[in-house]
């Protein structure tokens, strides 16, 4: 998409906080509005996903995806609401309904990214918006056999503050997980969208496998909540801190930050809807807070990510010239050597570049293993200087959790 | 023990776990490069040969323009390469490309100079460039001193 728009990462990034922006601010006035026709609503907001994907899809200009993207959001935001009552309609009960609309919601937000890097692997980025379109007219042969959902009779309430703002800055903490890591493999380590996209799957995997057992090992919502933010917490801290670049050393941080998906939103959503208030307006809240924390996690990361990619480029060729300069490669060799390495840095633009061709050199020289030898540790370095460029990132993310933890420790649990 | 007691507990010991290991592992820690400061005192040390005494010129001018600009060596020297690479760095360094240049050849003459007394270089070869330095247009001077340096390390 940077390359065909000739936009810069900061501009696409606002392909995701447009979207997210507008499902904020449209979730609760949706969700007001199809308590009295959820059926024909959701309908209607499954006609405007469609149409406003296949507007993304087509696009020649940036804008139009962006337009596309704040229409897709109302869409969504009427689907998502209406998706409360047409559960409960099919099973016939408003705790189980609860639990399948916030499962589906987790399984959606982290499957998102390894989807999104598959098909654009296969088939560009386009290919996203293309598949969403038939795709989102699917559940409209469901809906049509449905029942008429029975209306709920609760009285509208205030939003529950805490449950929301935990989720809204446990949302910016997750942002910087899902966003930050397909940039990292895919823009610092250079790993193929396809590939980058089956590692994420690490993390929704963990998210619905401890989902699963989540209630039964600790019955307590605010509990389940605060071990999750520990769990994300202490995953973003480990890609912050990674020791090495490649996507193996992601693993272990990616199961914890699942983990703590897995325990977190459900356990959030379930306590903002407790109490006697309607549960889709109350449900409307949850979506509005998720989404606005991811806002406010791009808006708070996105210049942190870039403002330390740029910093990285600087210090990685100052680091290449001065690793090649103080070198023991034969003293006019070197200079050129230096040049070459230069011009791959310039010429990567903040991606892991493989400067190890511009060492290779003919094996009878006399420098030969003293090329090989500064190529590597030059290699070495600049893996690092790219995995430290998110460092900050992350750990802000990590902070953001830590934040939502705070705020769930005042949290006083309603009985269900 | 209660069960959101262990809960919360296991949680914080994995996460306890996976920052200390990372941490000594070296994780989010990146030393810069040091970078040697272009205006601090240079040890010359003996040349042996042509190409080392060319290579003690080509850093000694990078040095005394790095010096003169506020630049890092580094910098310069990929100034060096072109003409137009030159016409980069003076405008990321809001300097003039006069300026950059008159910067270089300064550092040239020096260089030659501070070569010539170590006996690195003859008088001839000195005159040479200095005749390089400060007669010749720098996109040509650059491209003289490139064929050099190409020829010497073939």
């Amino acid at each position: 998409m940077m390359r065909h728009f000739h936009v810069g990462i900061t501009q696409v990034a606002w392909v995701l906080i447009s979207y997210n922006l507008v499902l904020a601010a449209a979730a609760v006035p949706a969700a007001h509005a199809v308590r009295r026709r959820p059926r024909s609503l959701c309908l209607a907001g499954l006609v405007v996903f469609s149409g406003s994907s296949l507007v993304c899809g087509l696009a020649h200009v940036f804008w139009l995806v962006l337009a596309g993207r704040c229409l897709q959001a109302v869409g969504a935001a009427f689907v998502i609401a209406a998706a409360l009552l047409l559960l409960d309609a099919i099973h016939g009960s408003e705790s189980r309904a609860v639990q399948v609309w916030v499962r589906a919601g987790i399984l959606g937000a982290a499957l998102g990214p390894a989807i999104g890097g598959i098909v654009t692997q296969l088939a560009g980025w386009e290919a996203i918006f293309l598949v969403q379109a038939p795709v989102a007219l699917v559940p409209i042969l469901a809906l049509w056999r449905l029942e008429t959902p029975r209306t709920v009779a609760a009285p509208i309430t205030r939003p529950r503050w805490a449950p929301n703002l935990a989720l809204l800055l446990g949302s910016a903490a997750l942002s910087a997980a899902l966003f930050l890591l397909v940039i990292l493999l895919v823009n610092g380590w250079a790993l193929d969208p396809a590939v980058a996209g089956l590692v994420v799957t690490l993390m929704p995997v963990a998210a619905v496998v401890v989902g699963r057992f989540a209630t039964p090992v600790a019955p307590g919502r605010v509990v389940r909540a605060a071990a999750g933010f520990v769990l994300i917490a202490g995953g973003l801290a480990g890609l912050g801190l990674l020791p090495h670049a490649g996507w193996a050393w992601t693993v272990v941080p990616q199961l914890l930050v699942g983990a703590g998906l897995g325990f977190t939103v459900a356990a959030l959503t379930e306590e903002a809807l407790a109490g006697r208030g309607h549960p889709v307006i109350h449900g409307g809240w949850t979506i509005a807070s998720r989404h606005a924390g991811i806002v406010v996690g791009l808006l708070v990361l996105t210049p942190v990510f870039t403002h330390e990619l740029a910093q990285n480029k600087t210090e990685a060729k100052r680091a290449g010239a001065a690793i090649v300069i103080d070198s023991s490669i034969e003293p006019l060799h070197k200079l050129s050597v230096a040049r070459a390495v230069l011009r791959e840095l310039d010429a990567a633009d903040g991606r892991l570049p493989d400067v190890r061709p511009a060492f290779a050199s003919d094996p009878t020289r006399p420098d030969s293993a003293e090329l090989t030898r500064v190529g590597a540790s030059l290699q070495d370095r600049l893996e690092r200087a790219v995995t430290t460029a998110f460092s900050l990132p992350f750990l802000i993310g990590a902070l953001f959790a830590l934040a939502a933890l705070a705020v769930v420790s005042v949290t006083k649990e309603i009985a269900p | 023990m209660s069960r959101s007691v262990v809960v919360v507990a296991g949680a914080v010991a994995l996460s306890a776990a996976l920052v200390v290991t990372y941490a000594a592992l070296g994780g989010g820690r990146s030393t810069p490069t040091p970078v040697r400061d272009p205006c601090g005192k240079r040890i010359s040390k003996p040349t042996h040969g042509v190409q080392e005494a060319t290579e003690q010129i080509v850093l000694a001018t990078a040095d005394g323009a790095a010096c003169e600009l506020g630049v890092t060596r580094e910098e310069l020297l990929l100034a060096l390469g072109s003409g137009a690479d030159l016409d980069r760095f003076a405008s990321r360094h809001h300097v003039t490309r006069a300026r950059a240049e008159q910067a270089i050849r300064q550092g040239l003459v020096r260089a030659i100079d501070d070569a010539q007394q170590r006996g690195a270089i003859g008088g001839t070869t000195a005159g040479l460039l200095h005749g390089i330095a400060d007669h010749l247009p720098i996109e040509m001077m650059l491209a003289v001193l490139e064929k050099a340096a190409g020829a010497f390390s073939s």
